[in-house]
Parts: structure tokens; C-alpha cells; sequence
């Protein structure tokens, strides 16, 4: 098997913070676990969008071999959370030869290696939870705003078929939140909570359709989810690991809860 | 790479207006040389689009990539606004408020005395990665936060060094002065317009009207910026020579035509129509103008019933983009609309969006 499980975490840096608010542990935590069940199930290497890293023309590759860097976030920086360091171990032959299958199923694939690239704080986060130790290497895209929902699925379908071919095992990570209207104040992360009960009830409705294993039902919701609660990207990131196959089977949800009043949660799809 | 050139931040310094001019009157004499003899205050706003395949084409020294130019209405539309910029306004301070400095909390303001580094824009990489080195007016950022705060805005004053400075910025500031000699403040976009968020427009115009204090309070005198396009549909994918203008053209005839309906408001000087038409602008359009760029700045400029020079109109990947100055002191002559004439143009022969784009 090709694509060995999928994975929905969370890219707010508060994860990290040294004084976390409850709810930014357990879904830390949770990210953790969810990063052991996935490298238990033997990938080679995992296959990563994240929708900080948005873009709005054709779909970018990264294929620089080891980007590192010291990334400063634009919102967080005044906290310790909002400071960076990532030494990121990209599969390359992966990557390249996604972006090739890309562009054989008509999309425009462009490869991205420039010194200086800002990786984004979603990669890097979740970079630091799922594998910590950067036991596997990672093929990473951007995710393209102004293309179709659906031309991510198909993109992910493309990283599958690009890794059956060079014999790879994968495992899909998409990092993403679910409601995205924030606390518009400065809190204490004991503060955190959800602000709109709609968003919360919008989130819950969604994860308890996963966990049925109803992926296609929430992705019929899509846009009306986006509409209600400002869903993250649109809810792009599940049409992206949906495209890779994994998720044609009940979700285990690991944890649900707040940052900064946005919806987080870690979700996981794997055999068994 | 060649590195940008400074000044000392405030050595050209007036002292406060006792009463600043009511905006929107004209009031100013121009001197001998044609600059204008007023004194501090707000002298001129621009809006200043900000797409980096701008400065891609100009081939500056701070930029990497190398191209064959194109988009040059607009380009020459930039090279009048310096015109101007330099001769007649002679701003101490040029204050930007740009979108891609996205911040998810609050209204930032850079804070930082000497932002310097390089910025690959994640977006356009192949486009722009470009090396500034600019110098704040610290004084007047602090103190525009302050009166934001005073205002009732969240804010917060960046003094991190780290964060990297967007290409919205960089774009209007270098196209408006490209030898970065003129002090600077930017502004964050408190908006997340990417994540289906709308801007709240309301607060950008406390925002606009809490610079102008801040402005006078500092005895600046001042030119804004607001690096906004207009309508904001366009492709998503691009030709294999960014600058193949045979592929440029409007994203569809709907964005066009609400784009020159917009503008035939700014050429008229009903800008008080203006502000109740952009909310519906922005609604069929997705124009960037929702992350308030252009609401801050006539709100600054106190939505003077004055007609904005537009010095230039283009698409940018199919966005509409125009350059346009308002001068309070020596308004452009006021073009009418004709007779009969309503803004927002008739949608119900709108053609479908030929992409995906923000579904």
C-alpha cells in the first residue's frame, strides 16, 4: 500500500507556547500522537500542505533539499511562540516527480528553491509536533486559493500516484484549522475559548461527520461550512486528503478545541 | 545586490499646525518651483497597487529576478506619481497601509527603526526577492498606535526586527520612491481576506482618522499610501514569461466594468458616493479594497469632495489596478459623469467566473 494514513492537524504556533492554555496542550499532545500512529504505520516519507502557505498561482513544489531558516511570524511575534527555527528535510526526488505528475493531469506545477524562502509557521509547527526528530523526509505544496476545491484532491491524488511509482510509502499531513474567527483582542491563554457557539457548532457537526466516516458528506458542506464559520482555506485541506485516498474510512478525532477562539482539531485516518 | 540609500528620520520636521486645514479645502500656494508651500498635515494621497510583477518588470537593483518589463500604463503611471512625490508634495513621511502584512489580531504598526533584510515572496518567489533596507519614522508610528489605541483599535507596535516585510509594501513604497529616501510607517491589514473574513471597513476608517491626529499631533507632513488593486479576481496559473502581455487583459468584462465605475466616481469627486459604493464594489468584485487600504486613506484625507487624479488603469493577472493621487491642495479637474449615469453596472448579463476562484 501506497498511502499508509492521513492526518488533520492544527498550524497555530501557540502548540508551542511555554505556558500553553489547556486547550493548546491537549491539541499539542494530540498532534504528538497523531505524528506516532502515523510513522508507526512504516511511510517513507510524508506528503505535506499546509494552508499557511497559500498562493494563488498554479501549485508550488518546494524542492530545495533542506530549507532552514529563523521564521518570525507577522501576528505572534511578540509572544515566545511566535519566534522559529525549522532545518526542514525535503524529499526532493518525491517532490519532483509529483510536480512532473502534476503537470502530466494538466496542472501547472511550479517548483520552488530560492534561498531565503519563508517557510510558513503551519509547516513549521507542525513540522515540530507529527515528527520532532525528522525521522522522515517531506514533500511539501502550496495550497492554491484560486483554484477549484477540488484541483487539491486531484493534486494529492497526483503525489500517490508519484509515489506508488518511485515505490514510496506515504503518509498525508494537512495542517489546517477548521472555524477561523479569531479573539479579536489580546488574551491570556487561560482566556481561550470559543467566542461564536455557531463556529463551535459548525466544527463539531463536521468532526462527528468524520468520525462516521461521511468524508464526502462534509465535503459537500464545504462551502456553506466556509460561509457560517469562516472555514480555514475554505476547508480545502480535506479536499486535499481526501484526494489521496486515506480518508474513505471512519476518522478517529484525537482532540477538538480553541486557539485564540478558531476551531482545532487533530484527526486521523489509519487502518485499524 | 546594491543596497538602498538612508536619511535621518525627522531632519526635515515642520512644527504642528495650531489648526490643521478642514480636508478637502484647497489651501495650499505653490511656491516659485511649483512645490507646495503648505505646511504639515496629510498633503496628498495615492492609491498604490502593489502586485510584484510591477517592480519585476522595472528591473531595479534590490530585485533578483530579471525581466523584459511590461505593464508599463501602469509603471508610467507611478513614474508621474514620483514626479509629484518629489516636486510638489515633498512629504518628510510616506505612511503605507498595504494587505499582505496580514495580521490576525489587531492593527499593527511597524515600529522597527531600520527594517533591512530580504524578502522571497512566498506567493511570487520567481517575481520578487528583493533586499530593503528602509528607516522608519518611529515617532510618528508610535504614534499613530497610540491613537488607534486612543480610538478604541486593537493595536500593537512591531519592534521585532525578524518579521519579514511583504511585498505589498515594498511594492507601493518602492513605485512611489525607489531610492527609499523618505522616511517611512507601515501599517498591517487587520483583516484576514484569504480566510473568508470581510475587512470591517468602520475600523479602518478610525484607523485613517487616528493617522491624521497622529500626523498632526507630530507635525509631519505626510503622504499616504493605500497598496490596494482594485477588483481581485484572476487566474490561477500564469503564462510561461510572467510579462507576456498578450495574456493580459481584464479577468472578465463584470470586473471591468464595476472597476470603471469606481473610477468615474474618483474622476467626478463624488467620493461620498464612493464610500457607500465600495461595500457593493467589493461584493461583486472581491476587490482588494476590502482590507481597507483606500477606506483608510480617504478617511485620512477626510473623504474630500474632490476628484482624484487617475493617472493610470491596467490589469495585473487579470486584477484591476489604478494609480490615482487625490491633492487636496490642487484638486484634478473634475471629470462628470454623464448625464443619467448611476454607479454599479447592470449584472444580469455577468459571465461566469472561468475559474474556481475562492470557491
Amino acid at each position: 500500500m501506497t498511502v499508509v494514513g492521513a492526518a488533520l492537524v492544527p498550524g497555530m504556533p501557540h502548540l508551542l507556547a511555554a505556558e500553553p492554555a489547556p486547550s493548546w496542550k491537549l491539541l499539542a499532545d494530540a498532534a504528538r500522537q497523531a505524528g506516532r500512529d502515523l510513522r508507526a504505520a512504516g511511510p517513507d516519507a510524508f506528503v505535506v500542505l499546509s494552508t499557511q502557505w497559500f498562493t494563488v498561482l498554479g501549485h508550488q513544489f518546494q524542492v530545495d533539499p533542506n530549507p532552514r531558516g529563523h521564521h518570525v511570524d507577522e501576528n505572534w511575534y511578540a509572544y515566545d511562540y511566535g519566534t522559529l527555527d525549522y532545518d526542514l528535510r525535503v524529499d526532493v526526488e518525491l517532490a519532483e516527480a509529483w510536480a512532473c505528475q502534476a503537470e502530466d493531469m494538466g496542472f501547472q506545477a511550479r517548483r520552488t528553491r530560492y534561498d531565503g524562502f519563508p517557510v510558513d509557521t503551519g509547516t513549521v509547527v507542525a513540522g515540530k509536533l507529527v515528527d520532532p526528530d525528522r525521522s522522515r523526509p517531506i514533500a511539501l505544496v502550496s495550497c492554491n486559493l484560486y483554484a477549484a476545491a477540488g484541483d487539491l484532491g486531484r493534486i494529492a491524488e497526483a503525489a500517490a500516484l508519484a509515489a506508488g511509482k518511485l515505490g514510496r510509502r506515504v503518509a498525508f499531513v494537512a495542517v489546517s484549522g477548521l472555524s477561523s474567527g479569531l479573539i479579536q483582542r489580546w488574551i491570556e491563554p487561560a482566556e481561550d475559548r470559543f467566542e461564536d457557539a455557531g463556529h463551535d457548532a459548525w466544527n463539531r457537526r463536521v468532526l462527528d461527520l468524520l468520525a462516521a466516516g461521511r468524508t464526502d458528506e462534509v465535503l459537500a458542506l464545504r462551502e456553506e461550512y466556509a460561509r457560517e464559520a469562516q472555514a480555514d482555506s475554505q476547508l480545502r485541506a480535506l479536499a486535499f486528503l481526501a484526494g489521496s485516498g486515506a480518508c474513505d474510512r471512519p476518522a478517529r478525532v484525537l482532540e477538538y478545541g480553541p486557539v485564540w477562539g478558531t476551531g482545532a482539531a487533530v484527526v486521523t485516518w489509519l487502518d485499524g | 545586490m546594491s543596497r538602498v540609500f538612508h536619511v535621518t528620520v525627522g531632519d526635515r520636521r515642520r512644527p504642528p499646525q495650531t489648526a490643521p486645514a478642514p480636508a478637502g479645502v484647497p489651501v495650499a500656494e505653490l511656491g516659485p518651483g511649483g512645490g507646495d508651500e503648505r505646511g504639515p498635515g496629510i498633503v496628498a494621497g495615492f492609491l498604490a497597487p502593489h502586485p510584484p510583477h510591477l517592480i519585476y518588470a522595472e528591473n531595479p537593483p534590490q530585485n533578483e529576478p530579471r525581466s523584459r518589463g511590461g505593464w508599463e500604463l501602469l509603471r508610467w503611471a507611478y513614474q508621474e506619481a514620483r514626479r509629484r512625490l518629489r516636486e510638489r508634495h515633498r512629504p518628510d513621511v510616506i505612511v503605507v497601509h498595504a494587505p499582505h502584512w496580514i495580521t490576525m489580531v489587531g492593527h499593527h504598526v511597524n515600529c522597527v527603526p531600520n527594517p533591512r533584510g530580504l524578502s522571497v515572496e512566498p506567493i511570487f518567489p520567481h517575481l520578487l526577492r528583493y533586499r530593503y533596507d528602509f528607516r522608519t519614522d518611529v515617532e510618528l508610528a508610535t504614534a499613530i498606535a497610540d491613537c488607534a489605541a486612543d480610538a478604541g483599535l486593537v493595536t500593537r507596535k512591531l519592534t521585532n526586527p525578524g518579521v519579514r516585510v511583504d511585498y505589498a509594501t515594498i511594492g507601493a513604497l518602492h513605485l512611489l520612491n525607489p531610492d527609499w529616501d523618505i522616511p517611512v510607517v507601515s501599517l498591517s491589514a487587520n483583516n484576514n481576506p484569504y480566510f473568508y473574513s470581510d475587512a470591517d471597513l468602520e475600523q479602518m476608517e478610525r484607523l485613517g482618522a487616528a493617522t491624521r491626529r497622529a500626523v498632526e499631533q507630530t507635525g509631519r507632513r505626510a503622504v499616504l499610501a493605500g497598496s490596494n488593486s482594485l477588483s481581485h479576481l484572476h487566474w490561477d496559473r500564469e503564462p510561461d514569461l510572467p510579462e507576456d502581455m498578450a495574456a493580459e487583459h481584464p479577468y472578465d468584462d463584470h470586473q471591468y466594468r464595476w472597476d470603471m465605475d469606481l473610477l468615474t466616481l474618483v474622476r467626478a469627486g463624488r467620493t461620498r458616493e464612493l464610500r457607500a459604493f465600495l461595500p457593493r464594489h467589493i461584493e461583486a468584485t472581491a476587490a482588494e479594497v476590502k482590507a481597507g487600504s483606500l477606506s483608510w486613506l480617504l478617511s485620512a484625507l477626510g473623504w474630500p469632495e474632490i476628484p482624484g487624479d487617475v493617472l493610470g488603469y491596467g490589469t495585473i493577472i487579470g486584477t484591476g489596478n489604478a494609480v490615482i493621487e487625490w491633492d487636496p491642495a490642487s484638486p484634478a479637474r473634475p471629470h462628470p459623469a454623464p448625464p443619467g449615469w448611476a454607479p454599479g453596472p447592470d449584472d444580469a448579463d455577468r459571465p461566469r467566473p472561468m475559474t474556481g476562484a475562492r470557491s
